[in-house]
């Protein structure tokens, strides 16, 4: 078995921004914005409005605090309202609104017999459904941790940030008997710079400043539509 | 036989069940669940050969099984159902109008086509038109003894499950109604007799309720004598000319006893009374709330208004605060669960080797609390108006969640301010005459005519607001002690033995799945969804759709003529 995978390619795609432009920020305040009781939807807003300025405050963007704190507004939300939300949001925000950019990348990498691996700092249950239409063959992502029916507004380890590491990409390629010096990693901003530094083939895809500037920088490939 | 016959004997005429929990045998000894698995006989073979007479095949439950039995169980020789005529259709048009055009039938139909069901339901079925408020169900002595020369077993699904009927009603339907159908079970050779009754008549008791009856007493400990209860709430009620009178009555013998309503008084007394009888062999079965099917005859049907449509009507509506206790249990059963349990239940009987009691509910072994039947009541409706909604239903409606709140008896759930507002502004219209408030001259100005008779049409809304909350408060008011008072948990140690006895093929059709119910996908996928389709319309008076009529399709014919081709030419 182990044979078999050695030296296999795939291609990594970091949802946000190549596959997606809502990021977990988005997700995380439809979810609360639909709480049960207005009380508890204004009280979860806010609690997850903290997280936004993280997100835009230098190394706690690319960390995992400042997904941690995104998530921590949905504490104490039950498993079935979030369950069944997030099915809602995923029909009216991520079936049908995957970019095409993105999209084409992923059907040409299949085509070329490349493993496809989904990489989100999203929860399960809002990519979960999406990697299964894209048909991937893996998908790494966060996990509310649940206790007694309800979230815990903890993440389940490993949290997946901003900031995916390159030591996390050869753990998962050698987990995994994958080939990283001919697999593909597409990434959307500079907070993927360290996945994309990792892999052999990276491609900067509708790429921010940062991640354009280091594009120039090491030659990697700009794909934009 | 003689041997079969000898127990039959002794439980006929042994000492009374009372409190009896344990697995029994003909001779009231106790057996392992090993044991009676070595006596083995399948489902199917309990089934084989047999004649049922069955009463309430009209209603939800009997309807389902009894579709199920001539679905699954072709082995069966006839089943005997007694209908009562009802608005002027004899029993015969009205089961032909069940078989041919219910829901429940559909898996059947579908499976047989026209022609084979038609013959199907001739071979099986017949139809016995009689009534079970009269002695002997309005039948002659001669009459019953020929119609129960060869029956096996009577299995009464009949009743009324009407939570504040009028009490006689209730008695007529849900005691005597059952102590004919037991009369005509002692005139039967083997004098079983399946009672089908309710888990709630355990009355206000907040614990495990296990299966078994103690006759004479009561759910507070009170003593009572059925037979003379009975008799007291009879005259009581014929006293009483109202029926608010006959209800606040029958109400308060209830609540005495420890019942919180009349509905379960009555199949109380029922239990009682039928278990107090040496003449025949009682199954009382006792179904929780059952609701819409999750397989069968297929996903989301349901019948009539039942315990939860009116509760799910309720939080569609700007109600938000249900006076639910967030722990206590919703005990819902699917009906096809129910009857697949009452499959079983109707063959541990026909073998010989049924309990006492069978409870069958979700309490035990997968509970649904209110916390969560509230919460995925609100997302299902949010889905329910996403799907159908006007504008105000899908931006405002969806977005209202109910939650479950403590009820505060001076707000009456929090619409009695409303109420008011209604009745004054109602009362304050009604004599209102806008001419004679204004003078002429700005009367004239203002097109009072037409505003007199926006205010006429506005004080007629403020009447719908005021009954239909009144409304709204009785119902919660009947539903309160199930919802917020009482903490049941029903026992369904007997349906889970007799399941672990089943082979593997038998379990898939019959076994008693409670556990397997992701009450998630239930509930927002199934049961409300079939609600809205099956029950609500009936709520806003409108009419659910019966199947279309049984016609032979192209290809029966087609087929029919290729099987008579031979024939013809040999003829």
């Amino acid at each position: 078995m182990a044979e078999t995978q050695i030296g296999r390619s795939a291609a990594f795609f970091r949802v946000e921004g190549t596959l997606l432009d809502r990021g977990p920020l988005a997700a995380a305040a439809w979810l609360a914005s639909n709480a049960q009781g207005v009380g508890e939807r204004i009280a979860r807003l806010g609690n997850v409005a903290l997280a936004a300025p993280l997100a835009f405050a230098g190394e706690l963007r690319t960390g995992a605090t400042s997904t941690r704190v995104t998530w921590m507004g949905l504490r104490g939300m039950s498993e079935d309202r979030l369950v069944i939300l997030a099915e809602e949001y995923g029909s009216k925000y991520v079936e049908g609104e995957v970019l095409e950019i993105g999209a084409e990348l992923l059907k040409k990498a299949r085509k070329q017999g490349r493993q496809i691996v989904l990489v989100s700092d999203n929860i399960d249950l809002v990519v979960a459904p999406l990697a299964e239409a894209l048909e991937a063959d893996d998908l790494i992502c966060n996990r509310l941790e649940i206790r007694s029916e309800k979230a815990t507004g903890r993440l389940e380890d490993p949290v997946i940030g901003g900031n995916v590491s390159g030591q996390w990409a050869r753990a998962f390629a050698q987990e995994h008997g994958i080939d990283l010096s001919t697999s593909w990693a597409y990434g959307a901003s500079g907070a993927d710079s360290l996945l994309l530094s990792a892999i052999g083939q990276p491609c900067a895809v509708n790429p921010d400043r940062q991640l354009r500037r280091l594009a120039r920088d090491h030659e990697w490939p700009v794909v934009e539509k | 036989m003689s041997e079969e016959t000898g127990r039959k004997e002794d439980r006929v005429s042994g000492p009374k069940k009372n409190g009896t929990n344990g697995r029994r045998n003909g001779n009231g000894h106790s057996l392992g669940a090993k044991g009676i698995a070595l006596e083995g006989g399948s489902i199917r073979e309990a089934f084989a050969g047999k004649h049922l007479l069955v009463t309430g095949v009209t209603g939800f439950l009997g309807k389902v099984w009894l579709g199920m039995v001539l679905d699954y169980l072709p082995e069966i020789r006839r089943a005997t159902v007694i209908i009562r005529p009802k608005k002027g259709e004899d029993a015969n048009a009205r089961f032909q109008w069940i078989a041919e055009r219910s829901p429940a039938f559909r898996p059947l139909r579908a499976k047989l086509g026209a022609k084979a069901f038609r013959k199907l339901i001739h071979d099986k079925i017949r139809v016995v038109e009689a009534k079970l408020v009269e002695p002997l169900c309005g039948l002659e002595e001669h009459e019953a003894d020929t119609l129960l020369a060869d029956v096996d077993a009577v299995v009464h699904f009949a009743g009324l499950t009407d939570f504040e009927p009028d009490p006689q009603q209730a008695i007529d339907a849900n005691i005597h109604g059952a102590q004919h159908a037991a009369d005509l079970a002692a005139r039967t050779h083997g004098k079983r007799y399946i009672h089908v009754s309710t888990t709630f008549v355990a009355g206000r008791r907040s614990e495990t309720i296990d299966e078994s009856i103690t006759v004479g007493v009561a759910p507070n400990g009170t003593a009572f004598d059925p037979a003379e209860e009975l008799r007291i709430l009879e005259a009581g009620i014929a006293e009483r000319e109202t029926k608010s009178q006959r209800i606040d009555y029958a109400m308060e013998r209830a609540n005495a006893l420890g019942w919180p309503n009349i509905y379960t008084f009555s199949k109380a007394l029922s239990e009682h009374l039928i278990e107090s009888r040496e003449d025949v062999r009682t199954t009382t079965f006792r179904p929780a709330i059952v609701e819409c099917a999750r397989t069968y005859p297929f996903e989301g049907w349901n019948e009539g208004i039942n315990t939860s449509g009116p509760l799910v009507w309720l939080l569609s509506t700007t109600f938000q605060r249900f006076p639910a206790r967030t722990t206590n249990i919703f005990d819902i059963v699917p009906v096809d669960t129910v009857a697949r349990s009452m499959v079983v239940v109707v063959a541990e009987a026909l073998r010989d080797r049924a309990e006492s009691v069978y409870q069958c509910g979700s309490s035990a072994i997968n509970p649904f609390n209110f916390r969560r039947a509230v919460d995925l009541t609100g997302l299902a409706i949010r889905r329910m108006y996403a799907r159908r909604g006007d504008d105000f239903e899908k931006k405002v409606l969806a977005k209202l969640d109910p939650i479950c709140a403590e009820p505060d008896p001076n707000e009456v759930f929090g619409h009695r301010r409303m109420r008011l507002m209604a009745r004054a502004t109602r009362n304050f219209l009604r004599s209102f005459e806008l001419r004679e408030n204004i003078s002429p001259k700005l009367y004239e100005k203002i097109d009072g005519e037409k505003v007199d008779q926006k205010l006429r049409k506005f004080s007629m809304d403020c009447r719908t607001t005021d009954r239909k909350l009144g409304q709204v408060n009785d119902m919660l008011r009947v539903y309160l002690p199930f919802v917020n008072e009482i903490a049941y948990v029903f026992s369904t140690d007997n349906l889970v033995a007799a399941t672990e006895r089943m082979s593997e093929e038998e379990r898939a059709l019959f076994g008693f799945d409670v556990e397997t119910i992701c009450w998630r996908h239930y509930w927002v996928n199934i049961q409300v969804p079939g609600l809205d389709k099956w029950s609500l319309p009936l709520l806003r008076n409108e009419k659910v759709p019966d199947d279309p009529p049984l016609e032979v399709t192209e290809a029966e014919a087609a087929r029919d003529d290729n099987e008579d081709a031979p024939m013809r030419a040999t003829a």
